[in-house]
């Protein structure tokens, strides 16, 4: 029961905004669903900190991993519907750009990704992931410009076809469960393919074939570097709090996945391989993400390079494993979805005040817009791991993880890439803050929930980077308690 | 086993064969709503595979995917493309990169790389060569089709070769999966292809071609 | 009694050969909403310039006179070849696969030398094209054969036909679908139909052998159009011979033979009305289309003999 309202609640705000035609009371019907989301998503992981493990039916299920995932994604999706209030005040006119459908796509999207983290079955968590591209495509494509438009197509069919390799991986892995004697009807049960893991050794071809397949079809859609290619698109082109979903709470989602199979793989065949595979595809995303961080134009389109490269870290973390690789790796997620979000709410203020987001046109915005430049500077420092934020705790711990297991060249890659990101990130935004602006915002607007959004991003991030809350540790350890057993 | 089980049984043992022709017909064929019809005949092909499986293990759940799979993929699905096609308006050519024999021999070299691919496996995974092979040489043409063909249609249609690829494979080796898995994926490709459709309108819209080599404001 | 079916078989394919030719342009012309000519026209055609005067261009050599005769000829000879009734021709050779490809080869190649040889300007662009298609077309036509020929241990055309019919109906072969599709294409270019050549065209764009026998008149020229029947019906009773035998005669008894000759006929009319179909809704290509047209039969062809291998 307690699972099933933070996954049906969505769905209901969906059905319920498409039914409002007064845009105020769809934003009225949004900010309550959203908060009842918030409040139900509380329930549910307290829930699963008490009991531990609740599964309803054959499909849905919650443990630590879940609860430690849906944390990040109710905080996010309750600071982008906020944010969303404010910002969306001229809609373009177009089919399906409007209002009711923002908000109802948005609470689509929602309900697909909160699918993924409670499916039990990983047949069932193909299909959400699948689902999210096909909640979200319109969402990137609404503002019906050409570059909307060709951003959307471009998520909609890489991200498919992606996926399609997925599906094909999770097939051979429900070969190989079948063949080492799990019943066909619970061989893609997550619980039971951990449980019965060590008895799959005999399949250990088709595994690492499955794995391989698994890494590249949701690696497409964590945005690892040879297939990342609609990932800067759809962020630059989707409006900020959509950008904001994406990068925070999607890219996040299908790491999930990735780490859900990865726990298998590791646990049947040893973690050599997958691991390894891991390690090459986020050293190839950081390095290569990195670089090109440093060509950007668009402010929205270094946001999403950003994105891969802390994804890039991330996969780093998992594929160095063990107590340290696992525990940077998942801090990790979590500080970057929330800086990453500071960081597309600040690219949403500054399209608003200057008209454009190509960052050598805008100027002097220490100035101008002083809290938005402020934002800017925090949201920077931390992106880059600075302390005191978030980021430079989980860095460090990877780091730490990678020197002690050895694994130098990857430690010193890290370095590089994060040195890089630094200069990268410094050139551009000393370039947006100082000076003067030719073209000074009329009236620089500035919103209260603006404020607030942002400051509880803020604040967040400073909490993680002094001290982690013992609640937030305690639900730390159960997703740690889900992957090593 | 009476004659016609017989001649059903050897006819169904060969369909890899009819698989290998709907591609090679695919790669050759000049006008989207040939290639449309023709991923009908192959989808229909793949139902008649699954059920002659469902027949020979004796699975209930075998009749309902299969009927699922002819009412979305052989009939909804290009009707849905048809339909698009009509009301779209636009020159009906594929537009390819590549002449009708460059693709014929494309596909016939990814018609045998697929059997090289799957030979390590057959041991592995089971079933017959031809038929791995045929699930293979579809993921690989579709591929093909949507990195040679500049039509936006032209892509769905690779994706939906991809797909019926990866689902002939699943029936292969696994004798498909949990029923409700299954319909969940259908209803995937379903809604996906309506909302590629969808996006094909807003692209003539928008740009007035369908020309997806022509979008390329969105670099590095 | 075998050899009396043999050389039946052979002047069937002689004497019907006009007959297929008047009844597809006559399916043709129903499906196109006209009346059409008698089925019987092209014997006609054929008696009426046996009687006319055969006119030979001044500047021609004899070479414009023996171009009919050995077109013929060859045609003749190839038909001869080609098991119709059972599985056995009057001709047959190790390796008359080869022999069969070539003999028509011959047979256009002097053709085409009696078209330059007439001198007109016509001619001489007909025998060009036609040169075109048919080294195109010669490279598949050979090896689809020889798929067939190593798919079933024989290089005689009589053998392949009765290993087929050895085999089960039900079983496809890759090897034969893949060569049955490659000699399609090829058969459509070997007989100048559309979409390669148009056979009633006269248009200078367009025309190939109709180019070619533009100079031709009289009885030269009632050879010319009784071979290219000939040709036709022959290329036909190939394709049904090597791919879809069953239901030929397996032994040589009256009955036997009538019955086989009754499923022949009705897999020729199927072959017929489905020639009048594509034709009626196939455009004709445009000249530098034609080596496309025939490189996808080439790539099916190759990989037919490819498949050989694979199948084993």
């Amino acid at each position: 029961m307690v699972l099933l309202f933070p996954l049906f609640l969505p769905l209901a705000g969906a059905l319920l905004v498409f039914l409002c035609r007064n845009p105020r009371v769809v934003v009225r019907v949004a900010l309550t669903a959203g908060t009842l989301e918030l409040a139900a998503i509380g329930i549910a992981v307290y829930s699963i900190h008490s009991w531990g493990v609740l599964q309803v039916g054959r499909y849905l299920c919650a443990d630590g991993l879940t609860s430690f995932f849906l944390i990040s994604l109710g905080l996010i999706s309750a600071l982008v519907l906020v944010y969303s209030s404010g910002y969306l005040r001229h809609v373009p006119e177009g089919r399906f750009s409007s209002l009711r459908w923002f908000y109802g796509l948005v609470f689509l999207f929602l309900f697909t990704m909160v699918a993924v983290y409670l499916s039990a079955n990983l047949g069932m968590m193909w299909i959400f992931v699948e689902a999210t591209t096909l909640a979200s495509a319109l969402l990137v494509g609404f503002y019906n410009t050409e570059g909307a438009v060709e951003a959307g197509w471009k998520y909609l069919i890489v991200c498919t076809v992606g996926i399609a390799f997925a599906l094909f991986g999770t097939i051979a892995f429900y070969l190989a469960a079948v063949k080492g004697g799990v019943s066909p009807q619970s061989a893609l049960d997550w619980g039971t393919l951990m449980a019965a893991a060590p008895g799959l050794v005999g399949g250990r071809e088709l595994l690492k074939l499955a794995f391989v397949f698994v890494a590249v079809g949701y690696g497409t859609k964590v945005g690892f570097v040879p297939m990342h290619s609609w990932l800067p698109d759809a962020h630059a082109e989707a409006p900020s709090p959509i950008s904001a979903l994406l990068s925070a709470v999607l890219l996040n989602c299908a790491m999930y996945a990735l780490l859900r199979f990865d726990a298998i793989t590791s646990r049947a065949i040893g973690s050599g391989f997958s691991h390894t595979l891991l390690l090459i595809f986020g050293g190839v995303s950081l390095a290569v993400a990195s670089l090109l961080m440093i060509v950007q134009r668009d402010l929205k389109r270094l946001l999403a390079y950003s994105s891969i490269e802390h994804m890039g870290i991330v996969a780093i973390g998992i594929g160095l494993g063990g107590t340290l690789g696992l525990l940077g790796a998942l801090l990790h997620t979590f500080n970057h979805s929330i800086a990453k979000t500071l960081l597309f709410f600040t690219a949403g203020n500054v399209r608003e005040n200057f008209g454009t987001l190509r960052m050598e046109r805008i100027r002097g915005m220490a100035l101008s817009l002083p809290w938005a430049g402020g934002a800017l500077i925090v949201g920077g420092l931390a992106i880059t791991g600075m302390p005191p934020f978030g980021l430079f705790v989980s860095e460090l711990v990877i780091l730490t993880a990678a020197f002690s297991t050895a694994h130098y060249f990857i430690a010193v890659l890290m370095l590089a890439a994060i040195s890089v990101v630094f200069g990268a990130l410094l050139h551009h935004f000393q370039h947006m803050l100082m000076g003067k602006s030719d073209d000074v915002p009329a009236q620089p607007a500035l919103q209260a929930s603006w404020l607030v959004v942002m400051g509880v991003c803020a604040l967040c991030l400073v909490v993680l980077g002094v001290h982690i809350p013992a609640a937030f540790k305690a639900v730390l350890r159960g997703a740690m308690a889900v992957l090593q057993p | 086993m009476g004659l016609f089980e017989t001649a059903a049984a050897k006819a169904l043992a060969s369909s890899g064969v009819f698989l290998f022709m709907t591609v090679l017909l695919i790669a050759a064929a000049k006008r989207i709503s040939t290639c449309i019809a023709l991923f009908s005949v192959q989808s229909l092909i793949i139902t008649a595979q699954i059920i002659a499986v469902s027949r020979m293990h004796h699975s209930t759940e075998g009749f309902v995917i299969a009927g699922l799979v002819l009412s979305v993929k052989v009939i909804a699905i290009p009707y849905v493309l048809y339909r698009i096609v009509e009301e779209l308006k636009a020159p009906r050519d594929v537009s390819s990169s590549t002449s009708s024999s460059q693709s014929v021999f494309i596909a016939a070299g990814l018609i045998l790389l697929s059997f090289f691919a799957v030979r390590p496996y057959v041991g592995v995974l089971g079933g017959d060569q031809a038929m791995l092979a045929a699930a293979v040489a579809l993921v690989l043409t579709g591929g093909f089709l949507m990195v040679s063909r500049k039509k936006a249609l032209m892509q769905v249609v690779g994706l939906l070769v991809l797909d019926n690829g990866i689902f002939l494979a699943a029936l292969t080796t696994t004798f498909g999966m949990p029923l409700v898995i299954e319909i969940g994926i259908v209803f995937d490709l379903l809604m996906g292809v309506f909302l590629m459709g969808l996006f094909v309108f807003r692209i003539r819209d928008t740009f007035d071609h369908l020309d997806v080599s022509k979008l390329r404001r969105l670099r590095g | 009694m075998t050899l009396m079916t043999n050389v039946l078989q052979v002047l069937l394919l002689i004497l019907l050969a006009p007959l297929v030719r008047g009844v597809i342009s006559r399916i043709k012309a129903r499906i196109q909403n006209r009346r059409g000519a008698s089925v019987w026209r092209p014997y006609a055609d054929v008696l009426k310039l046996f009687r006319k005067q055969d006119l030979v261009p001044a500047s021609a050599s004899f070479v414009f006179r023996l171009a009919p005769m050995v077109v013929f000829t060859t045609t003749l000879v190839v038909a001869a070849f080609v098991p119709l009734l059972h599985g056995l021709a009057l001709l047959g050779v190790t390796g008359d696969f080869v022999l069969l490809v070539y003999l028509l080869a011959l047979g256009r190649f002097f053709l085409m030398l009696g078209a330059m040889d007439g001198g007109s300007s016509f001619g001489g662009m007909g025998a060009s094209r036609e040169a075109l298609v048919s080294t195109l077309a010669e490279a598949p036509f050979l090896l689809a054969l020889m798929s067939v020929a190593i798919a079933a241990h024989t290089a005689s055309i009589a053998g392949m036909v009765q290993w087929t019919m050895g085999q089960n109906f039900f079983q496809f072969s890759a090897v034969h679908a893949l060569a049955f599709a490659a000699l399609v294409l090829v058969a459509i270019a070997e007989t100048g139909r559309i979409p390669v050549d148009n056979p009633t065209t006269h248009l200078e764009l367009t025309m190939i052998h109709e180019a070619m026998v533009l100079e031709y008149s009289g009885p030269s020229l009632a050879l010319i159009e009784w071979a290219s029947a000939i040709k036709l019906t022959v290329v036909m009773a190939l394709l049904i011979a090597l791919f879809v035998p069953w239901g030929m005669a397996s032994s040589v008894s009256a009955l036997a033979l009538g019955v086989a000759s009754l499923v022949m006929l009705l897999k020729i009319a199927a072959l017929v009305l489905a020639l009048a179909l594509v034709e009626c809704s196939v455009a004709k290509l445009r000249m530098y289309l034609v080596p496309d047209f025939l490189g996808v039969a080439s790539a099916l062809a190759i990989l037919a003999v490819v498949f050989t291998a694979l199948m084993r």
